[in-house]
């Protein structure tokens, strides 16, 4: 049995008109209506279900719409998905689509999320993304991605060409929020099996969002215009929206003063206090739910010494987080005493000890720890700290070596590039080692599940009552009191030493409106911004 | 002279293949491979991947595989880090770019860093002299990561001449930073060879007989003085000309240009093999040819060298 079970938000959203681009009373929209996005790597790919990057997905979330959107706080608003209703259980949902075209005129059909979701989780797709499939509980996904059952068992199906009905394993309260992701985008069907690989070229592209795709140099710069099937363009206001690369953040900044860039939403490290001062019109810092770590090896492959609490908590509170936020970094990111990011929604955080002390209190705590776990000035604790290639990382992982040297940890650095990194960090091989993560859905458990036994928890830190808290999150009334005390559980354990909430310290021409800078996923969407007149 | 033409184009076969075995067991050996990431991908996705790139075979199998690939179809292979594109159409979207402004700075660098090394030898120890040694050790010591934020800080920012990066083949204005920034070291380095070169010319007997008989000043410098003076100069600019036009990273990073040495290094980083060989591939063909190109320019400017 289901039922109609639109939440007020959804309710409330419907009631109004669709969410667009709304200049306010009394102002003037410009005659400009391009906005010139900064990116520092060129798209790797523009296929929804390949891609495995950030700045893909920017572009991606122009050209294409998926059953949800997210507003300018970060709230799911309805996309291609007009309403929905969940079913008692909680485990099937059926989604209303809207009238609505393809670029090139050809209707949005539920067949084309089908297609695409199918496509996503088939192994022959050999999407990097098929996780996300599994991370949703959609029936059958996981099966599908182990080669172990037909792509076409997946837990989705077309009622009808207005009718999506997704069957999932377990009640998932953060269902809806993976639906603003990239990898859930429809993609057209006969154009893919038409062009290939190449279908995301332009002039061959085909797609469903506000904007349609008009160039692409790769490394150079990526055009979006207006895609007059789109069915909200009537209320869309942004004309072009160009994505420039500019792998250097410097020059990317004189671009942008040089106005050649409308928007860098990465500032230098450290420029951000400057450029505050000079224009406080066009600075400014947004939480970005991202959170940086030093994670432990507790595996076996990992020190002895790190197995002790002790050591561990010594480490974590040996660490201060005050300089690495304000001199270091300074583009208004937070010092982390804990690992879901603070601006999660809905998310408390539990009350942390060490974050009510001062750093002069949590040295000497540190050393009475280490001493007690037997190291001290004749028996000094040895570490080696693991970070990959990148100026920033470096001077933190170089201020941690300091800090650790105070309390009498002798850290060497070793540094690695990328790929390197994540091998070691995978097979196990380093001791301490500098991490962040990123939410894909805002809410904690994007978030906690890292840390769960058979998650990606490198450190391989585990720990029964743990994962027993997040179990119970996906079907609780009101999962964010499990995940504080799962939250109050890691850092009991200090299963790593969180070291800082992320910010985006960013520079936006002053005429650029709706830009949400509430949403701490920082997706953003260009149909809902306008430029006034100055 | 033909028969030497083509016993050296018979060796740059083998000299290819060599290289291109060395490579890819070079980049096999390098930790880390194109899908290593953060969630480690499952298995049987990793197993389609390998598959789909043909790195589920012996490498023996897939050296071989790769070079028929190019024998046969001239098909370097797909991307594994751009899987929307083949490696052809990369290099065919970057290479063009490179090439361009690169043989601008070429024709740029060796111009003016001939004129002010014959300018500064024709005026030994005089302030021309001075003045052009000053200014190639200047534009020496300014490495091209230096000169390209100042380029673009006061021809962008402060007089908004030129746009500040990115490329078009239709508006030169884009052309004119890359080309200062990539030419300016080149150019510094030419202009002391030919310094050099052209004082110890200068010294010689053939133009102190050239001068006993008469001949104009002007005469002697540019048909007795200059055509062997070149010669240390050419050979310095074969290898010089390959890396110019296969690109470079810093101006790639710096201008967005879009050339392929951004995409070189890049694929290097991200184990992107099959970028990373085709680029390495090209380059080596590249200065294979060009190695012969100056051998015959050499035979043509000095009598004395046959083959």
């Amino acid at each position: 049995m289901t039922k109609l079970f639109a939440t007020t938000a959804l309710v409330a959203t419907l009631a109004l008109p669709a969410y667009a681009a709304q200049p306010a009373e009394g102002e003037t929209l410009s005659d400009n209506q391009s906005l010139s996005f900064w990116i520092l790597d060129a798209f790797k790919s523009l296929d929804p279900q390949l891609t495995s990057s950030r700045t893909d997905s920017d572009m991606i979330r122009q050209l294409f719409e998926g059953l949800m959107n997210e507003d300018a706080t970060g709230a799911m608003i309805p996309g291609v998905a007009e309403s929905y209703e969940m079913s008692d259980d909680g485990m099937t949902y059926t989604f209303k689509l809207r009238d609505s075209n393809w670029s090139n005129g050809d209707p949005v059909t539920a067949n084309d999320f089908v297609y695409a979701w199918r496509r996503a989780v088939d192994p022959a797709t050999a999407s990097e993304y098929a996780w996300f499939m599994e991370l949703m509980n959609i029936v059958s996904a996981s099966e599908i991605v182990k080669g172990e059952a037909a792509p076409d068992t997946l837990g989705v199906t077309a009622v009808d060409d207005h009718t999506l009905e997704v069957k999932l394993t377990k009640p998932t309260p953060y269902f809806l929020k993976t639906l603003s992701h990239a990898t859930t985008y429809p993609t057209p069907q006969k154009v893919i099996e038409a062009e290939g690989d190449a279908w995301t070229q332009p002039g061959k592209m085909v797609s469903n969002g506000a904007y349609k795709l008009e160039s692409h140099d790769l490394g150079v710069e990526g055009v979006a215009v207006r895609n007059e099937n789109y069915w909200n363009n009537d209320e869309t206001i942004i004309d072009t929206v160009r994505f420039v690369t500019v792998n250097d953040q410097n020059i990317g900044l004189t671009r942008y003063l040089a106005g050649e860039i409308d928007w860098m939403n990465t500032l230098p490290a450290g420029r951000f206090p400057q450029l505050l001062e000079e224009y406080p019109d066009e600075a400014v810092s947004a939480p970005w739910s991202c959170s940086y770590a030093y994670l432990f090896n507790l595996s076996d492959k990992g020190p002895e010494a790190l197995k002790d609490l002790r050591v561990r908590q010594a480490l974590a509170y040996g660490i201060d987080r005050d300089i690495i936020v304000d001199r270091v970094l300074q583009g208004g990111q937070r010092p982390a005493y804990y690992w879901t990011h603070w601006a999660t929604e809905g998310y408390e955080a539990p009350e942390i000890e060490m974050s009510e002390w001062t750093q002069a209190e949590r040295i000497e705590k540190a050393k009475a720890l280490l001493e007690e776990a037997g190291y001290g000035p004749d028996n000094p604790l040895s570490l080696s700290i693991q970070y990959n290639t990148s100026e920033d990382h470096r001077k933190l992982a170089i201020a941690v070596q300091q800090f650790w040297k105070a309390i009498g940890v002798n850290a060497t650095l070793n540094n690695y590039e990328w790929k390197v990194h994540i091998d070691r960090l995978n097979n196990q091989d380093f001791e301490v080692a500098r991490y962040a993560w990123c939410a894909d859905y805002n809410e904690a458990s994007s978030f906690l599940d890292y840390f769960r036994t058979g998650g990606y928890n490198q450190g391989k830190w585990s720990n029964a009552e743990y994962d027993q808290l997040l179990a119970d999150a996906a079907t609780a009334e009101n999962p964010n009191d499990l995940y504080k005390q799962a939250e109050a559980i890691l850092i009991q354990d200090m299963a790593l030493a969180p070291t800082y909430h992320y910010a985006m310290a960013q520079m936006i021409k002053p005429d650029i409106r709706g830009v949400p800078l509430e949403n701490v996923m920082s997706s953003w969407y260009a149909k809902d911004m306008y430029r006034v007149a100055e | 002279m033909f028969a030497y033409v083509m016993r050296r184009l018979a060796v740059a076969i083998p000299t290819l293949l060599l290289l291109i075995v060395f490579s890819f067991l070079l980049m096999h050996l390098a930790p880390g491979g194109p899908f290593s990431q953060e969630r480690e991908l499952p298995a049987q996705v990793l197993a389609n991947l390998n598959e789909k790139y043909g790195l589920d075979q012996p490498l023996w199998r897939q050296i071989i595989s790769y070079v028929w690939g190019i024998i046969a179809h001239f098909d370097f292979g797909p991307s594994f880090v751009y899987p929307d594109r083949t490696v052809n159409q990369l290099i065919a979207a970057g290479f063009p770019v490179t090439l361009t402004y690169g043989t601008l700075a070429f024709v740029a660098a060796v111009v003016t860093g001939v004129a002010l090394g014959v300018v500064a030898a024709i005026w030994h120890n005089s302030w021309v002299d001075y003045l052009a040694v000053g200014i190639s050790i200047g534009a020496q010591v300014l490495p091209n990561f230096v000169m390209a934020p100042i380029l673009v800080l006061v021809f962008t920012l402060w007089y908004r001449m030129l746009p500040g990066g990115g490329w078009s083949f239709n508006d030169p204005s884009f052309w004119v930073m890359p080309v200062i920034a990539l030419s300016t070291s080149y150019m510094a380095s030419i202009a002391r060879i030919t310094r050099s070169s052209m004082l110890e010319v200068l010294g010689s007997n053939h133009i102190r007989t050239a001068r006993a008989k008469g001949m104009p000043e002007h005469r002697v410098i540019i048909r007795h003085a200059l055509k062997p003076a070149m010669l240390p100069v050419i050979s310095y600019l074969g290898p010089v000309f390959v890396s110019m036009i296969t690109g470079s990273v810093v101006i790639d990073i710096y201008f967005s240009t879009g050339g392929i040495g951004k995409a070189f290094v890049d694929s290097a980083l991200n184990r992107d093999y099959a970028v990373m060989m085709g680029v390495t591939i090209l380059v080596g063909a590249l200065t294979i040819l060009f190695n012969l190109v100056v051998d015959i320019l050499y035979a043509w400017i000095d009598p004395k060298i046959r083959y």
